[in-house]
């Protein structure tokens, strides 16, 4: 479900690129509640310094970076959304604290819960016609889970935006609004850049990056648990309701 | 103004703008104790200035500002910290200058610099200027400048900036949101000459509020984190890998 694969940086074996690769490719990499648990153990893993990880990329397997919850899971059962709720939560907030960089390698497509996890990532590299967005409210669902993340990411205006409208948006739009940091041209490009991204990153004096990731984290209130509860909670309020029950029930038939 | 200390930051004034020159341009306005010291001391000169409204901040001679003088800092205990709280009280009280600020960025706008660059609330530079904050690939951390580019350019692309370190061109820059407007390199002076002196027509008491009011917030007013920065800075500063990173850089 989750492959871990270390390069190590310029020979060093002291010294590595963590490839964290989602694999669920015959379902596009969805999210159940035991990938984000992988997830939040392979972040704080490298939080505790072992593996000697000196930066992660985050990576989908196969063709798209991720199609969000596995809603195969909710039908019939009303406790599962919120348990992904949460666990998406715990899963983006341990990638933000964990104390070394993180850059996503988001080709193709980051849906609702798979874009939600981006804005935990410092780095986002996706390609020009990748579709990005929270389609989510379609479903009965409420996004508000990715608010206090979001907003740190990309501004009040953007958030509000992205939010409210079920639409998605391209990969070279998402660099414009800054959901992406940088956006290549081809799905191929994405991984490679990443890793290349997060190897210059690996290469630096780790103590400074270190310092400088908590101060940010600091700083935007990427470290505000309060925060980033009450926004789960906003999500939590309505999960496993009417209106989400009658809409995922009208997926299936 | 007798005070040698204060040549190493001038003060001119035409109508109502006034003009700060950082002024060790053989050390390419490298920022020292002395001149932060003289900095300072003409911050409160153009804050009482009857008549000033906008104030220009630029650097002597070939570059706008090579960033904090750390090599004269490094083997001296306790000046590594002398020198950042000194770069942290310059940036509140930049900021808290009444009037508006305009940096004019030729050549170069590095660490420190940049971080001055980021408090003015204007910035005018040209496409192939070097402006950033590579204070990571020698070990450093810039927390003592981070809230303000945070300020500036917002917490996303603030991060991005500051993990990834090095430096970007101008172009780059205005693009992320660090310079308002980029200028051919031959017409900088009159480029921001235009832009202070159109600031300047504005309502003296209409500007004052409205600075003071943004700066309320967006949280400049509020020295602990700046002053919190300068103390996480220090640290890493000081750490053995910020000694061995820098003493590299210094010996090439």
């Amino acid at each position: 479900m989750i492959r871990v694969e270390h390069i190590p940086v310029d020979g060093d074996d002291q010294r590595s690129v963590a490839v964290v690769t989602m694999d669920r490719q015959d379902k596009r990499n969805a999210l159940t509640p035991d990938l984000l648990e992988n997830i939040v153990n392979v972040a704080k893993l490298v939080h505790a310094g072992q593996g000697k990880a000196h930066a992660i990329v985050l990576a989908g397997a196969g063709p798209t970076f991720c199609s969000g919850f596995d809603l195969s899971l909710c039908k019939d059962d009303p406790l599962v959304m919120p348990d992904l709720l949460t666990k998406l939560a715990a899963a983006v907030r341990a990638l933000r604290n964990c104390t070394v960089p993180v850059v996503a390698a988001a080709q193709r497509g980051a849906i609702a819960g798979g874009c939600a996890i981006l804005a935990g990532c410092d780095f986002v590299i996706t390609d020009t016609n990748a579709r990005l967005g929270y389609p989510v409210v379609r479903l009965g669902v409420s996004p508000a889970i990715s608010s206090s993340t979001l907003r740190i990411a990309i501004g009040d205006g953007h958030t509000r935006e992205r939010l409210l409208d079920p639409g998605l948006i391209s990969g070279a739009e998402a660099a414009r609004i800054g959901l992406a940091s940088e956006c290549v041209e081809t799905p191929e490009q994405v991984l490679p850049r990443a890793i290349e991204l997060a190897t210059n990153l690996a290469r630096k004096p780790h103590h400074a990056l270190v310092a400088t990731k908590r101060w940010l984290n600091e700083i935007d209130a990427s470290n505000d648990s309060d925060l980033h509860n009450a926004a789960l909670q906003a999500s939590l309020a309505i999960a496993g309701g009417e209106e989400e029950r009658q809409r995922l029930q009208a997926i299936w038939k | 103004m007798n005070n040698p200390t204060n040549n190493l930051c001038l003060l001119d004034r035409t109508d109502a703008v006034a003009t700060l020159t950082l002024n060790r341009p053989d050390a390419r306005n490298a920022l020292s104790i002395d001149l932060l010291d003289a900095l300072s001391n003409r911050l409160d000169e153009v804050a009482q200035a009857d008549n000033v409204n906008a104030v220009i901040l630029a650097g002597a001679g070939r570059a706008f500002c090579a960033g904090m003088d750390l090599k004269a800092v490094l083997d001296e205990p306790g000046a590594p910290a002398q020198l950042l709280t000194r770069i942290a009280n310059v940036t509140l009280k930049l900021r808290a200058l009444p009037m508006p600020t305009i940096a004019r960025v030729n050549r170069a706008a590095i660490g420190g610099g940049c971080g001055l660059m980021c408090v003015c609330d204007f910035a005018v530079t040209h496409d192939d200027a070097k402006i950033g904050y590579p204070e990571v690939d020698l070990g450093v951390c810039p927390a003592v400048v981070a809230p303000w580019l945070v300020r500036k350019v917002g917490a996303g692309v603030a991060r991005r900036v500051l993990l990834a370190g090095g430096t970007m061109s101008g172009t780059r820059a205005h693009e992320l949101g660090l310079v308002t407007s980029l200028a051919p390199s031959d017409s900088l002076d009159e480029e921001v000459r235009n832009l202070a002196e159109r600031i300047a027509s504005g309502g003296p008491c209409a500007l004052r509020a409205t600075k003071e009011w943004l700066n309320e917030l967006d949280g400049s007013t509020l020295a602990e984190q700046v002053n919190r920065g300068a103390l996480i800075s220090t640290e890493v500063v000081t750490s053995d890998e910020a000694r061995a990173s820098l003493s590299k850089a210094f010996s090439r």
